[in-house]
């Protein structure tokens, strides 16, 4: 059992690193387009001309997100076979279709739950017995499996799980769009506290791709957040090797240069050697920035539209000024609660 | 002894390169002859060619999502990790790769 989620983990990590780019694209391009748009009762439109097709084109990178997402989580199940339901049940589950007289669309969520059963599906048939029949087998890949799995869980999404998921999909989105007051401190709390309580790794992935669903639903204030979040701490351990030179060895000093700049760019993994080698001063000072930075993004409604973040996405960000301010803060801190923290390196390992 | 491997992360381009980066470090330590190819969001570099999958003893992939030309490790022993293991504990996989030769 554990081994399956292990997979499974991998799976949705997969199709996630082949989505990013898509949602990059889409994002940025879509973020560019309302530059100067007009406010209207519908929402935002864009200059007529250039801007309506980078409008146009920037929503065609959004809608492609899910499909790629879950084909690429069906890819990693079963290779090549998986690509094809993956494509089209992503697609149908992203659409808003009419079940039964009520418009529903299950989203990301559905997407995901689609591109594992596709792929575990495919992964199945290419198993069967006759798949091993000589004739049959060349029939297999381009006739019989994604007929097959095409039919018989599109059918399964349109009668199963296409309203419950729609519901779900819809309650949380709500819930998202108007979080205020204690709501909205305690999730920002949440997001600071874990959002990079590994660096980039698989916890940070997994608060991403929750980011990433919102985004899709048009509720940009999580990832908003979460993308002040990924630069805290490795600005935040530079910053505390210039204002604590005797606590850190000269060797640490020169690399969180680097850090500090990658940090900037929206990486973090820089900050894993830091928190590896002193947890115990590390983590404390990385979490409170992250809270401090959090609560501070949460407050000013930072915005986000790209699964990207430090410095290197502020032309699209919203609220640019908490944005900035969110990050130089939150990495203040986790300075000072470095200082603070840190014990003193020996005189050899400052100077050497 | 040489040994091959591949790394790769979600994002590709960070993890990616440090794992291979460790890995390499730790391999020349030990005299070892080593190919590290990285499967990041350029796709592969360093790529493995058919000779340096012959002469492997082992294969460690270090990854943490699906990669490309897996079949060409068939028949090898394979060490397959996460990515991060490949970072933070360089020293005790590349043991464990040594004992699958035996």
């Amino acid at each position: 059992m554990k081994n399956f989620l292990k997979d499974v983990q991998k799976h949705l990590l997969s199709g996630v690193s082949f989505m990013m780019p898509v949602i990059v694209a889409g994002g940025v391009i879509l973020a560019i387009s309302l530059l100067g748009a007009n406010q209207t009762a519908t929402g935002l439109v864009p200059q007529p001309g250039i801007m309506t097709y980078l409008n146009q084109l920037g929503k065609a990178g959004m809608t492609m997100m899910i499909p790629v997402f879950s084909a690429y989580i069906a890819y990693s199940v079963a290779g090549r076979p998986g690509l094809t339901p993956g494509f089209i049940l992503g697609f149908i589950t992203n659409s808003t279709v009419s079940v039964g007289g009520v418009d529903v669309k299950a989203g990301f969520l559905g997407a995901l739950v689609l591109g594992l059963m596709a792929g575990y599906m495919a992964q199945w048939i290419k198993g069967w017995k006759i798949a091993k029949n000589p004739t049959i087998r060349s029939i297999m890949p381009i006739l019989i499996i994604p007929i097959f799995t095409v039919l018989v869980l599109g059918l399964f999404y349109y009668f199963i799980i296409a309203t419950p998921f729609s519901w779900l999909m819809n309650a949380l989105t709500s819930f998202m769009a108007t979080l205020n007051g204690t709501n909205k401190i305690a999730f920002a709390t949440f997001m600071g506290v874990f959002a990079e309580i590994d660096f980039g790794g698989p916890v940070t992935k997994s608060v991403s791709m929750f980011t990433l669903a919102l985004i899709n639903e048009g509720v940009l204030e999580p990832n908003g957040i979460f993308r002040v979040l990924v630069s805290v701490p490795p600005i935040g351990i530079f910053l505390g090797t210039l204002i604590a030179k005797n606590k850190f060895t000269k060797e640490e000093r020169e690399n969180a240069k680097a850090v500090g700049i990658i940090g900037c760019l929206g990486i973090t993994e820089g900050a894993i050697p830091y928190a590896v080698k002193d947890p115990k001063a590390v983590y404390p000072a990385t979490i409170l920035g992250g809270i401090t930075a959090a609560l501070i993004a949460a407050f000013g409604n930072v915005t986000c539209p790209v699964p990207h973040g430090g410095f290197i996405v502020l032309p699209v960000v919203g609220n640019k000024l908490w944005f900035v301010a969110a990050i130089l803060i939150g990495s203040l801190v986790t300075a000072l609660v470095l200082k603070f923290l840190k014990k003193p390196v020996s005189q050899e390992e400052v100077s050497a | 002894m040489k040994i091959v491997g591949i790394t790769a992360c979600p994002t590709g381009i960070a993890h990616t390169y440090m794992a291979q980066e460790c890995l390499e470090q730790e391999l020349k330590k030990r005299g070892f002859e080593y190919k590290i190819e990285t499967q990041g969001s350029l796709g592969a570099e360093n790529e493995l060619d058919d000779d340096d999958v012959k002469d492997a003893d082992v294969v460690i992939l270090a990854v943490s999502i699906v990669i490309e030309g897996e079949d060409r490790f068939d028949g090898k022993p394979i060490l397959r990790v996460p990515v991060d293991r490949a970072i933070k504990d360089t020293a005790n996989l590349v043991d464990e790769a040594v004992l699958l030769t035996k």
